[in-house]
């Protein structure tokens, strides 16, 4: 089976890196029908900080960067973006320490320490219209492929794109039952979720930069 | 929408340098971690009292920082809670062998920052405990449960307990003492406009000139309704019923009634307003000991209101009226 490289994740954070840059405004925007509009700067300034600080991150394994990220984002990010991104980063960060390449399996436990870690985080759970909603049934299908002998990460990120893709429709008619946008009950009910969203728009980018074709109906 | 902005990404940082320029000698400054603090704290003999959420609430909470209040404040940018970072640096920076109490408004992104914060700072052996505001009463029914928000009360919980902590009472005694107020305390807020944080440069929603936003949050968030525009009094008689019913506030209640302002409603309107929740409460036997009227717990330039009632007893009565001297003199 093919593994992702320490380069390979060098890329996609860079990649993700760029989504948040280029749609901060329209991240705000999303987050304004039914939340503070704040969501955009937010991913924002912790991707920025990332940028700026590229060079004088540790780059010696996967996790080293990944904890590194965590960091950053934890100084940077306030609001309900940073603890969440950040945790993220840092469980992730905390399973792949000392490694240069990983398979699809060790992929499947970082998610999966990562989702453990948001919900830990903020309490939420599948089905309450954040970004988990997202998450896990991506990392359910990296599982489902993790298994199989002839497992291609390429095609496994074009199938998750489209899940990604898929979960902004799906969850649109939900009521938001955490964050800032629970409080506006049932305004939130045929919003995309801002976080579901970003979630989707970056798997899009980083199909892009990895040349894997997607049918996805992603901004870009 | 003018603002008096130099960079929308300094708005903050400037923000915090001009409230410590205005208090030198008695306030201090850490730019690094947007921490404004008493000059004279730490001390090992009292307890620190800190609050940090998003900005565009001034006075709170940053401008509530001095002797008999707050002895720190974090925020973040507007309308954002302050990184985790800048929460652990903001305990750290206050340890006092007494320990430190962390006063939190009940939203999501300041329970989660300070609740990382909080455990990092354990991890390095301070002694710091949270309590988490919530008397929003806007929320009450809904299913959406993390329960309510924290606003204006939140102006009672640290007028207490600063004063308290000022006494020398313990970190436990404090907690017991902003569990109270949390309890005898209930708020409702009306929006009539929307507010335009500087670095989004737009409304953070569109509000038509004969709209109000019934239940909206402080941090411009949309309410539980949307309705036509009232007199000042049926708008007070709403949420006047909504407080007064929560606790309930009986007859013979000896309160302290608050309207706060949103930012962009003038004293003369919110005098008004007063004028109406006074009868109300006298109307219904409460007995009125003390009183604010004017800006406390803001959302920027929003034009509108709220309206907190808290149920006092002896303690309470003694420590809202202790002197507090803060940046704006509110008390």
């Amino acid at each position: 089976m093919k593994e992702i490289t320490l380069a390979d994740v060098e890329t996609a954070v860079r990649t993700v890196a760029a989504t948040a840059l280029k749609n901060e405004q329209y991240f705000c925007e999303l987050d304004s029908y039914a939340g503070d509009a704040d969501f955009g700067v937010s991913l924002a300034s912790g991707f920025r900080a990332i940028e700026q600080e590229w060079q004088a991150l540790d780059h010696s394994s996967i996790g080293a960067l990944l904890l590194k990220i965590s960091m950053v984002i934890s100084k940077n990010v306030g609001g309900c973006s940073g603890p969440i991104w950040g945790t993220a980063f840092m469980r992730a960060g905390a399973l792949s320490k000392d490694r240069t390449t990983i398979t699809l399996d060790d992929l499947d436990k970082m998610l999966t320490a990562a989702i453990e870690g948001i919900q830990k985080r903020g309490g939420a759970q599948l089905g309450d219209k954040t970004l988990l909603d997202s998450l896990i049934p991506i990392r359910d299908l990296v599982h489902e492929h993790a298994a199989k002998p002839d497992a291609n990460p390429s095609e496994v990120l074009r199938l998750a794109t489209a899940v990604a893709n898929e979960a902004i429709e799906r969850t649109k008619p939900w009521v938001a039952k955490r964050g800032r946008q629970q409080f506006t009950g049932d305004r939130s009910k045929d919003t995309p979720d801002p976080g579901i969203v970003a979630i989707a728009t970056m798997m899009n980018d980083l199909c892009t930069q990895f040349g894997v074709a997607n049918r996805g109906p992603g901004k870009n | 929408m003018k603002k008096f902005v130099n960079d929308p990404a300094k708005f903050v940082p400037e923000m915090l340098e001009g409230i410590f320029l205005a208090n030198e000698g008695k306030l201090k400054y850490e730019p690094k971690y947007n921490l404004i603090y008493r000059a004279d704290r730490p001390s090992k003999n009292h307890v620190s009292v800190i609050q940090g959420s998003g900005s565009g609430h001034e006075p709170a909470h940053v401008m509530t920082v001095g002797p008999g209040m707050l002895d720190a404040a974090s925020p973040g940018n507007v309308f954002a809670a302050p990184p985790m970072e800048y929460c652990l640096e903001c305990i750290k920076l206050m340890n006092s062998p007494k320990g430190v109490l962390v006063l939190i408004n009940n939203y999501q992104g300041d329970r989660m920052n300070w609740d990382m914060a909080i455990e990092m700072a354990e991890a390095e052996g301070i002694n710091v405990k949270s309590f988490i505001i919530d008397d929003d009463v806007a929320v009450q029914n809904s299913s959406y449960t993390v329960g309510r928000r924290g606003v204006a009360g939140n102006f009672f919980v640290m007028k207490a307990c600063g004063a308290a902590a000022e006494k020398g009472t313990s970190l436990e005694a404090l907690l017991e003492l902003a569990k109270k107020v949390n309890a005898n305390v209930r708020s409702m807020g009306v929006a009539l406009t929307s507010c335009t944080p500087p670095a989004k440069g737009k409304p953070i929603f569109e509000i038509g000139d004969d709209e109000m936003e019934v239940g909206v949050g402080i941090h411009g968030e949309p309410g539980r309704r949307r309705d036509k525009m009232k007199s000042a009094d049926a708008i007070v008689d709403e949420i006047y019923d909504a407080v007064a019913k929560d606790l309930p506030f009986k007859s013979g209640d000896r309160v302290a009634l608050m309207i706060n302002g949103l930012g962009g409603t003038p004293p003369s309107e919110l005098y008004v307003l007063y004028r109406k929740a006074a009868l109300r409460a006298k109307a219904g036997g409460l007995n009125i000991v003390r009183n604010y009227v004017g800006n406390y717990c803001t959302s920027l330039e929003m034009a509108g209101c709220s309206l907190t009632l808290l149920k006092l007893d002896k303690e309470l009565e003694e420590l809202l009226a202790a002197p507090a001297d803060i940046a704006v003199r509110v008390f």
